[in-house]
């Protein structure tokens, strides 16, 4: 089997590394976007920082969302083995990505074994229109919301009915969120940047503040990608800062608009786009107009990625070898076997294959 | 390969060489001077100190709050460099990379973590693997953790409570074991906002001296040669020296540590309600010989709050700056990130002062270590400035003209004319962090201990030379010359490895699959998944 091409033609591992290092070398504005886990991201952190490049995970602007909640706004949290067992109500916020579902079963499924209540109110923010997670034997979640209102603005509209004041339409259920917070110990608010704003996390945050006045309550971050943040926590070690990170002038820069690496592929700002996704990336479709930026594509894939100048099939981290990769279940870091072991190499393997190959300087720090 | 450190000034307590002399390295051992004496390269430490590698036993440099907190504030902590190092990494503001070079450049080659909360070990590890240059260490966090208060609640035999720190210090790869406000954090999540040495955490009914008492023996009588690194209830509250007075009460002839003393050493006295209570405090310590303390000295400046002290981090929020923190709620512990400001005012000159009265006024630099609870007190690249205020009298008063006559007319610091010498700055920061740690082959410059050697330039100012050492060897290994870094190379995270015991391994078993719905399997990981070559070094518990 083929595991690396050069344009449509196959070719050695070897080889293939050795011209995406050339290319990566003639690059005046190389970008990085990141689908992988911990030893895959440090391994492109350290090229990026050799070749100068911005980095970015392939859904950015979700990733981002969260991280600017982090470094503009601060949040109260809490590990999602306490919700598990110390939130008597439970208050889903917006839609929640499909791979936290079934954590949210597993809540409906189970009390707090440390409350005193012994039981959990499960309830639901957005709009009229917003689906739950599915929850065990028909259970609902007792929706709050402004009828068509925004995510941001029922939040706004629950906050200021939770201190007492007066809004141009109240939240449904109000009175039922009430009690059930008037009786809770610990309520917990389950949220991700996935579908949902930058202020309305803050807003939410303000509001779990004004809890905290007199009570106990929380939020639990539920990313809307477990690579992304995975990404973002070891780019924060490695260079002090999350995704959106460049290398441009030769140190890094932390700039989220900046260094969007969607926008700098859409503007025309990059000329060369690595893509490094483990998981199963299907063949894009012939583009329309002939795009000048060259693109480097390490994938699990069987064929050359369309439109690719290189292409390295990489195994998937979990599945072909053990990797580390941040789980929402633990909400850390968790080392992961090799679901069903082959031969396909690592990203970082393969990172670090083309690193060596890029200048005469010593072996990646990792 | 041989090497010769010549003529330099030997300043080495444990061995009593102090003098000028010649220092041999064989590989990346220090050995005595060979016959013939040929060496294959010989460094000219002519007019220069020459000490062990520092040991710094507790600075928070890796793990999950460490990186919230630089996630909390990426515009703290730019580049401070607007060019590409010679060495991967290095010039990245607060990131891993920079922090082994720091250490490293400052003549300091093993750093403990002293705060890894267990669920977090992997991540603790994997960012410690990422600190180049020196050796680091950690410590596990108990004393808020359910499956511990439930032990204690319910009477669990000593030998159970050994076999579960026993495992936890071997799962998570620790050199010691800390406790951080012990049973607050638990009291916190049920809505307790203070809490005392005698205080009880609801629904457990444990007191949070129970927890202490108990984790103290547990660690005693595993042999694991750290003392219980205690954090205290009541950190920065007015009248905290009381609480820190009654744990060092509670010692009771068992080996203890304080961490951050400077912290706890506020009275109230004074129209502002708070003095220095470090002169009581320092007369206690010089009075408890089984009580080691470090200072978790104040610099004035920008840092960031960085604690698993949840209960005292939530309420300091209202005083970060600038305007944000993290306030987590952890496992057990979790966490609080409160970036603050200590300015030269009443308040900030009483915890300058109080800090540096516990260093001048506790006798035995065996028992009193160099920090300042990086970045809590400040971080610690203030070091040389802090060796300067500890060696030179002149410089603390030169310092103290600009600072808070008021704060400074309550402070006794005028008053003290110690001066450290260079060796009990050898013994602070070097011998006695040693022994602390168990590290029998570090610390000191004689035959058979590795390669760890800080050659400094003698100069008028103490901070530049301590800051920027002539020379570094790391396991013989030359990485610093003239305060460069001059090559990357990967230390080890040094840990105990107890033999967890089957029956409370298969107990955790099924606590975390009831408790969490997750096998133990989803909370331990093999060495190798820190992907680097030898990521540990063994440390032996007493026997």
């Amino acid at each position: 089997m083929a595991v690396a091409w050069i344009g449509n033609r196959e070719t050695l591992v070897e080889r293939a590394a050795a011209h995406a290092a050339a290319l990566l070398g003639s690059s005046r504005c190389p970008v990085f976007s990141l689908d992988t886990d911990i030893h895959g991201t440090r391994a492109a952190i350290a090229l990026a920082e050799r070749v100068g490049a911005a980095y970015d995970h392939v859904d950015g602007a979700a990733l981002s969302r969260e991280t600017a909640l982090f470094t503009d706004k601060g949040a109260m949290t809490v590990a999602p083995g306490e919700t598990r067992r110390r939130a008597d109500v439970v208050v889903i916020v917006g839609e929640l990505p499909k791979i936290h579902h079934e954590f949210v079963g597993e809540l409906a499924e189970t009390v707090p074994d440390l409350s005193a209540k012994n039981q959990r109110e499960i309830f639901l923010v957005g709009s009229s229109g917003v689906s739950a997670p599915p929850l065990n034997k028909g259970r609902k979640a007792t929706l709050l919301s402004c009828g068509e209102a925004s995510l941001g603005a029922t939040l706004a509209a629950l906050r200021a009915q939770c201190r007492g004041r007066q809004t141009s339409q109240p939240v449904s259920n109000f009175d039922d969120f009430a009690k059930a917070l008037e009786a809770a110990h610990f309520p917990v608010f389950l949220f991700s940047g996935d579908a949902t704003e930058g202020l309305a996390l803050e807003m939410l945050q303000g509001l779990i503040t004004d809890l905290n006045r007199t009570s106990r309550a929380s939020g639990l971050h539920l990313p809307a990608s477990e690579n992304g943040w995975g990404s973002a926590l070891a780019s924060t070690w490695m260079t002090g800062f999350p995704l959106r990170t460049g290398f441009a002038r030769g140190f890094p820069e932390f700039d989220p608009w900046r260094y969007d690496v969607a926008r700098m592929i859409a503007a025309g700002e990059a000329d060369l786009h690595l893509r490094i996704s483990s998981s199963i990336v299907q063949p894009q479709k012939k583009q329309k107009k002939k795009s000048r930026m060259t693109m480097i594509a390490l994938a699990k894939t069987q064929e050359p990625v369309a439109g690719a100048a290189v292409t390295i099939a990489i195994g998937e981290a979990g599945v072909d070898h053990e990797a580390v990769v941040y789980s929402s279940r633990t909400g850390s870091l968790r080392s992961v076997d090799a679901r069903a072991a082959s031969e396909l190499p690592s990203a970082a393997t393969i990172i670090r294959l083309v690193a060596s190959h890029v200048s005469a300087k010593a072996a990646l720090p990792c | 390969m041989l090497t010769k450190i010549a003529g330099g000034d030997i300043i080495d307590p444990v061995n009593g060489r102090l003098g000028k002399s010649d220092l041999w390295i064989r590989d990346d051992k220090i050995v005595a001077a060979p016959a013939g004496g040929a060496a294959d390269r010989t460094i000219d430490a002519a007019g220069c100190i020459v000490m062990a590698g520092a040991i710094d036993i507790h600075s928070h440099i890796g793990g999950g709050n460490v990186n919230t907190a630089r996630l909390l504030l990426p515009e703290q902590h730019a580049a401070h460099q607007a060019r590409p190092a010679t060495t991967p990494l290095s010039n990245a503001g607060w990131s891993t990379f920079q922090t082994g070079c720091l250490y490293a450049k400052m003549g300091f080659t093993t750093v403990v973590e002293p705060a890894m909360s267990p669920g977090a070990a992997l991540h603790t590890h994997l960012e410690l693997a990422d600190i180049p240059i020196i050796d680091k260490a950690t410590l596990a966090i108990l004393g808020n953790d359910d499956f511990l208060l439930s032990m204690i609640r319910d009477d669990a035999s000593s030998q159970m409570i050994e076999d579960y720190v026993a495992w936890t210090v071997a799962s998570t790869r620790a050199l010691g074991v800390k406790v951080i406000n012990a049973g607050a954090a638990a009291a916190f999540k049920e809505n307790v906002r203070t809490f005392s040495l005698d205080d009880v955490v609801p629904s457990y009914g444990v007191s949070s001296r129970k927890i202490v008492k108990t984790l103290q023996a547990a660690v005693d009588s595993l042999g694991v040669p750290h003392p219980l690194h205690v954090h205290c209830n009541n950190l920065g509250s007015p009248g905290s020296a009381d609480t820190a007075a009654a744990t060092i009460a509670a010692a009771e002839g068992l080996p203890l540590h304080l961490a951050h003393l400077q912290f706890y050493g506020y009275g109230t006295e004074g129209k502002r309600k708070f003095s220095s209570a470090a002169a009581r405090l320092a007369e206690l310590v010089n009075a408890t010989p089984e009580v080691t303390i470090d200072i978790g000295q104040v610099m004035f400046g920008q840092t960031v709050t960085v604690s698993s002290d949840v209960m005292r981090q939530f309420s300091a929020r209202g005083s970060a700056h600038p305007k944000k923190s993290v306030i987590h709620d952890g496992d057990g512990n979790g966490g609080g990130i409160v970036p603050y400001s200590y300015g030269k005012d009443f308040y900030g000159t009483m915890q300058w002062a109080i800090g540096l009265e516990l260093f001048l006024l506790i006798d035995d630099p065996w028992r009193v270590f160099f920090t300042t609870d990086h970045p809590n007190g400040a971080p610690f690249t203030a070091y040389p400035a802090l060796f300067e205020l500890l060696m030179s009298r002149e410089a603390r008063t030169e310092m103290m003209a600009g600072l808070s006559s008021s704060a400074m007319a309550l402070s006794t610091l005028a008053a003290i004319d110690r001066e450290y010498t260079f060796e009990e700055i050898a013994i602070m920061t070097r011998a006695a962090p040693a022994k602390l740690l168990g590290l029998t082959d570090r610390g000191h410059l004689g035959a058979g201990a590795i390669a760890d050697i800080a050659v400094y330039r003698r100069d008028g100012s103490i901070a530049k030379m301590l800051g920027q050492a002539a020379y570094v060897f790391k396991d013989g290994d030359l990485v610093v010359q003239d305060g460069e870094i001059t090559h990357y190379r990967w230390g080890k995270a040094l840990r105990l490895s107890p033999s967890p015991d089957k029956a409370m391994v298969r107990r955790l078993e099924d606590y975390h699959q009831q408790r969490y719905g997750l096998s133990l399997d989803w909370f331990n990981f093999p060495d190798s998944a820190i992907a680097r070559e030898q990521p540990f070094g063994e440390v032996a518990c007493r026997m």
